[in-house]
């Protein structure tokens, strides 16, 4: 599913380069829920980052799903990313100004898809988490945990290949953050693939694979 | 149409979300934008309108026939006023005799014969009272005494602006007569006639002619100054409503009457300088609309840029969930024609709605013209659209700048 063949990523500021990736090759097959672990400044969820495209490493190469990314242009990425991944962000990342039925509808529109058709994968996705009586909330009218639903409906309401969630029980507390790495599980039991970034050990019991990092390489990649 | 349609949903939904009295300064600022724009180059063209429309009305017409240049008067006046008998699009005429002519007040009272004459310089118009009144209104002008009878002898309407006291705002710029009131003779002087009369009423207008000129009855002006030809000098045509002057002009042209006189559309007649005047004003107010649009564009560009920054990371998110930079921009498109629509219909709403009848009925007293509210449709149309292109690329520029950036980079806002 995804091939990531000796990544790095070095950060340019001024006269002075810190190489963040030092150099990391790892393989994501189709059914697993990686997690990523490791201290701050281990540089997980930059490795994250490259793995889902949104950003461009410094070396190596990348191929997801049969496709060699990195050779893509600026919107096929976007394209990529629609059709293919899905994303779920520390802080939820909804979009204010609209419902969370809209929010979850916007990227099924921007696939073609009918504007009932949508509506009805929106409130399909919705239900799945948990979230069926609050379609016309707006996001500011959601607890930090119900936010944090409505944006995994929104990914996973295309269903994606790969599902990636960076930190996403970080700004939880401890009931809602298990009730988001519940659903994961279950996302995950249903054929989903994940690859998450955390740093909370007690989240992981829902993974099949954890790797380690440390000051930019992989220092443990374990199957559990 | 993905893109349109995403793009309008974001777009009026952040309109619908945004705080209502920002949704209303906005919509003020580009009201205000669209007045500047149609009503300040409006009202400085009014000035020159209202003049010309006076000047239509109450002198030239709408069409104007006259002495052809190399002739005094008007060759076969009365055979060109029996054919115009035979138009029906007309609804009146009027057929002047003009003179210079100086009038003298105290011609009387002047004992010395070295003093100084109290005398003006006037155009002197031989005119049927009731033809006269029928095509230009000549008695709704009187500001004291009474209109003229077709039979009277020996009285005279005299221009405001002859008499002192009407022209005192005026200082030295003309001569006029003192002390000169309804009853009193003034003795009219054209080449080597001269005739006593009383003058029974004033006319006062913004319009030269009148109230700087002199009016008689016709049969008595070509009586006392030997117009036994009965030839003209002008005629004056008033259509009848929704009647097109270069119609009747080509008609008339057609009927061979350019072999006697000079036919002119009250456009044709216009003074160049006046339509000179009426661009540059037009220029003028162009040019201050401009900076107005100048400033909503700015407004406009902050606004929606601000808007954008803050909104930074969300751009980015959406362009991480695969929503495209072209969907995002059209959503801040969208806000900024919402904004150019809103406030150019409130704009159009106020200026047809108010402010063009309210100059209409009180027009602006200038003292050469009652300047009104001219507005014309096609210029309307075209500034109401460059307002709309220039606010939608006000929004489309700091929407541009925002979604282009790194889709990382706008996440981590770094």
């Amino acid at each position: 599913m995804i091939t990531a063949t000796n990544i790095t990523r070095t950060f340019t500021t001024g006269d002075i380069e810190t190489k963040v990736l030092k150099g990391i090759t790892v393989t994501i097959d189709t059914g697993d829920f990686v997690a990523i672990m490791g201290k701050s400044g281990a540089g997980k969820s930059t490795l994250l980052y490259q793995l889902s495209i949104l950003d461009q490493p410094s070396t190596g190469d990348l191929v997801i799903d049969g496709t060699d990314v990195l050779a893509l242009s600026e919107k096929e990425k976007t394209a990529f990313r629609l059709n293919t991944l899905g994303f779920v962000f520390q802080d939820y990342a909804l979009v204010p100004d609209l419902t969370a039925r809209e929010n979850v509808m916007v990227p099924l529109l921007m696939r073609n898809i009918s504007w009932n058709e949508a509506k009805i994968l929106a409130d399909a996705a919705l239900d799945s988490v948990g979230l069926a009586k609050k379609y016309e909330n707006l996001p500011s009218q959601l607890s930090g945990g119900e936010q944090q639903r409505a944006s995994i409906a929104r990914a996973i309401a295309g269903k994606p290949k790969i599902l990636f969630a960076d930190e996403p029980t970080a700004n939880l507390d401890t009931f809602s953050g298990t009730q988001v790495i519940e659903l994961l599980g279950k996302l995950h039991a249903e054929g989903q693939t994940i690859v998450m970034v955390t740093h909370e050990p007690e989240y992981t019991h829902v993974c099949t694979r954890i790797i380690e990092m440390e000051d930019g390489l992989v220092v443990s990649d374990k199957l559990q | 149409m993905r893109t349109i349609r995403i793009g309008l949903l974001l777009g009026l939904r952040q309109i619908q979300r945004a705080n209502i009295w920002t949704n209303i300064l906005i919509i003020f600022v580009m009201t205000l934008t669209f007045l500047n724009l149609i009503a300040v180059s409006g009202l400085l063209v009014g000035l020159i309108v209202g003049s010309e429309r006076a000047f239509r009305e109450q002198s030239i017409g709408d069409v104007l026939i006259s002495a052809k240049p190399e002739e005094r008067t008007i060759l076969g006046t009365q055979e060109i006023v029996r054919m115009l008998e035979t138009y029906p699009e007309i609804q009146s005429y009027t057929v002047r005799y003009i003179e210079g002519a100086q009038a003298e007040a105290n011609y009387k009272e002047r004992r010395d014969l070295r003093a100084e004459r109290d005398v003006v310089n006037t155009r002197l118009r031989g005119i049927d009272p009731l033809v006269e009144d029928a095509t230009t209104g000549l008695s709704k002008r009187i500001v004291e005494g009474s209109y003229l009878d077709p039979n009277d002898e020996g009285k005279i309407l005299v221009g405001s602006y002859t008499l002192e006291k009407y022209a005192s705002g005026f200082g030295d710029v003309f001569d006029t007569m003192s002390n000169v009131s309804i009853g009193d003779s003034i003795r009219v002087t054209v080449g080597d006639a001269s005739k006593e009369f009383i003058v029974k009423g004033v006319v006062q207008s913004k319009v030269e002619d009148v109230s700087m000129g002199m009016f008689i009855p016709e049969k008595e002006f070509r009586r006392v100054f030997g117009r036994v030809d009965r030839n003209a000098d002008q005629i004056s045509i008033r259509m009848k409503p929704d009647v097109s002057e270069d119609v009747l002009k080509a008609s008339l042209v057609e009927s061979g009457i350019e072999r006697h006189a000079k036919v002119e559309t009250f456009a044709e007649g216009t003074p160049k300088f006046l339509t000179d005047i009426k661009n540059t004003f037009n220029l003028l107010g162009t040019f201050i609309g401009s900076i107005g649009l100048i400033v909503a564009s700015i407004t406009i560009f902050i606004i929606i840029f601000i808007n954008a920054l803050s909104r930074r990371r969300h751009i980015g998110i959406l362009k991480a969930v695969g929503i495209e930079r072209s969907v995002i921009e059209l959503a801040y498109v969208t806000q900024a024609a919402f904004y150019a629509i809103t406030g150019s219909l409130i704009g159009a709403a106020i200026t047809y709605g108010f402010l063009v009848p309210f100059f209409d009925a009180n027009p602006i007293n200038f003292p050469f013209s009652d300047g009104i509210l001219v507005v014309e449709t096609m210029s309307t149309i075209t500034r109401t659209l460059t307002l709309f292109v220039i606010t939608l690329i006000a929004g489309f520029v700091p929407a541009w700048i925002i979604a282009r950036q790194n889709t990382l980079n706008a996440i981590l806002g770094r």
